[in-house]
């Protein structure tokens, strides 16, 4: 199967009516993400970034711009774009077992195949042991996992992942960071990653993404050439995630303090 | 790392159990049930007291015990049970279509704004007639027969049924199908696996609603028309002056209310033991 589809955004504008007032959300966004690589996106809370996501899954089709992968133009949604909300969104009547399947209620695998798969999935993630507890059994951290779990089963060309580890503890957290990574290493999907942890889009991304609020744009674009695994300690790792930080203004307030 | 080994790095999980949170401590003790016992019991004690000391006449109230023994006179010689299941088939039936069709009614109003639009306005002016006020015209069309009875009962049952389940899915959280969508679920998927699970809270009130209800209509509806059943038996009872049996009639229909509200509960606990918290 190819995995070279171009994920291919252009112009895509996206304007909200609140109160009849128009609320520009994204301006002019234009990116080009190669097929098979790994995206952070990092920016501001409320500078677009989940909008960004849901017009890509195809929830949302009131935008300007073309959105196409793979040369084709995106309408609605496909199976081959898979989502993890930013909230878990687990259906809180079904098992984490049932929540992971519902993913799959319409794949071509056999009854047997798709029993493995869930059950693969939620192993990797750690939640063996859970499948038959309901979603207000689960703490913040393991309904996260679910949604994962939930959003790789399907194995999609293209994943999109919003904030997916924000309720992490650090240790769980730098886990499924490796295991995303090893994932995506073997399927060679498209991950776009959301996420409010500079250090993490650096760590993960062969690209990191800034972006900028009023309207949301994107205000940098840094390719990562590190070798994975990479080592968080190492001097090039702290250069580049001291740029990516100086790109997202985090020091503007103290040197303008400081002048 | 490899996929399989993964989840050693985590920490165990605790086996969990699956069983919704324990109701409040010494709900099932013995001092929590006789706590429950002491009111009925005195009142059966001053009603047996008041009685036997002739404070009012025995055509009025009887003993306790006669009317115990009325009870048992009526199950042995006045084939009793007959019209006990006459009611309990009536009400049985009537609850089942009301509440299908309610469903039925619901989910396709909740779906679609043309259906709302079409028969809302027809539906919420029916709703005022109450049912009782439609018996005597059903009765005029088909007889005292079971038939009028079911229809009348049935009819006051799809309301509060068709209504919950409407604003049930009306309430359902967007995000949800949205969720669905990105899923690629079918219309109908959506509905059995979104839509009627995230509604059930709603439609199961008004499923426990309606059953109490049919159970306190047929009660009048047999007293109005047809010559058996609970009903016809508890006015029948009082024309007669056999003010014990009226008093049995009176203590199955409390005790059969009971038991189908408990049952209905029941049922609602164990469909929402998805729900955090939900006791019933
Ligand atoms: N359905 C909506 N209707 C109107 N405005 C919306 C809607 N959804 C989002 N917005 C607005 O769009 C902007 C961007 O929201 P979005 O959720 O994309 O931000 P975000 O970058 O994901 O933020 P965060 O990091 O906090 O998740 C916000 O100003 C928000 O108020
Ligand atoms: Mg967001």
């Amino acid at each position: 199967m190819s995995r070279s589809e171009t994920l291919s955004l252009r112009n895509i504008g996206k304007t909200y009516q609140i109160d009849g007032q128009d609320l520009c959300v994204l301006d002019e966004i234009s990116l080009d993400i190669a097929g098979g690589s790994f995206i952070g996106i990092v920016g501001p809370s409320g500078c677009g970034k989940s909008t960004l996501l849901r017009l890509i899954v195809g929830l949302d089709s009131q935008y300007d711009g073309v959105i196409s992968l793979g040369g084709e133009t995106v309408v609605g949604t496909s199976l081959d774009r898979g989502i993890v909300f930013q909230d878990h969104r687990l259906l809180p009547w079904m098992t984490l077992e049932q929540n992971v399947g519902l993913a799959l209620l319409n794949s071509t695998l056999g009854q047997s195949e798709r029993k493995e798969r869930v059950a693969d999935l939620i192993n990797l993630v750690g939640l063996r042991g859970f499948e038959t507890v309901f979603p207000h059994q689960l703490s913040g951290g393991m309904a996260q996992r679910a949604a994962i779990a939930r959003g790789l089963v399907t194995k999609p060309r293209v994943l999109l992942l919003d904030e997916p580890l924000g309720a992490l503890d650090a240790l769980t957290r730098v886990r499924l960071q490796d295991e995303l990574l090893h994932i995506w290493e073997i399927e060679r999907i498209t991950m776009i990653l959301v996420t409010h942890d500079v250090e993490e889009a650096v760590y993960l991304g062969d690209r990191v993404i800034v972006m900028h609020p009023a309207p949301g744009r994107i205000a940098d674009d840094f390719s990562i050439d590190l070798p994975y695994p990479r080592d968080r300690a190492s001097q090039e790792f702290t250069n580049i995630r001291q740029r990516v930080l100086i790109a997202m203004g985090a020091y503007d307030g103290s040197r303008r303090r400081a002048a | 790392m490899s996929i399989v080994d993964a989840d050693i790095a985590f920490v165990a999980p605790p086996k969990p159990t699956g069983r919704r949170v324990s109701r409040k401590a010494g709900d099932h003790s013995w001092r929590y049930i006789a706590l429950g016992l002491i009111f009925p019991a005195s009142v059966l004690l001053f009603w047996q007291i008041a009685a036997q000391q002739r404070w009012v006449s025995d055509v009025f109230l009887p003993l306790p015990s006669k009317t115990a023994w009325a009870f048992v006179t009526m199950v042995e010689k006045q084939d009793f049970s007959h019209d006990f299941l006459a009611s309990i088939r009536i009400v049985g039936q009537a609850f089942f279509y009301g509440s299908v069709v309610g469903v039925l009614f619901g989910v396709a109003a909740g779906f679609s704004r043309t259906v709302e639009r079409v028969f809302g306005p027809t539906l919420d002016g029916l709703r005022h007639i109450p049912g009782i006020a439609w018996l005597p015209l059903i009765v005029l069309w088909i007889g005292i027969g079971a038939p009028a009875k079911i229809l009348v009962i049935a009819k006051s049952v799809f309301f509060p049924v068709f209504l919950n389940t409407l604003q049930g899915i009306r309430s359902i959280d967007r995000n949800y199908i949205e969720l669905g969508n990105v899923l690629k679920l079918t219309r109908g998927q959506q509905i059995r696996k979104i839509v009627i699970p995230g509604a059930m809270p709603s439609i199961l009130v008004g499923v426990r609603y309606g059953a109490s209800l049919a159970w306190a209509l047929v009660v009048v509806a047999e007293g109005l028309s047809g010559q058996e059943g609970l009903g016809f038996l508890i006015f029948r009872a009082q024309s007669l002056l056999l003010t014990d049996q009226l008093l049995v009639c009176m203590v199955v229909i409390g005790v059969v209310g009971f038991a189908i509200d408990r049952s209905v509960g029941i049922l609602q606990r164990h469909l929402l033991r998805w729900k955090h918290g939900f006791q019933g």
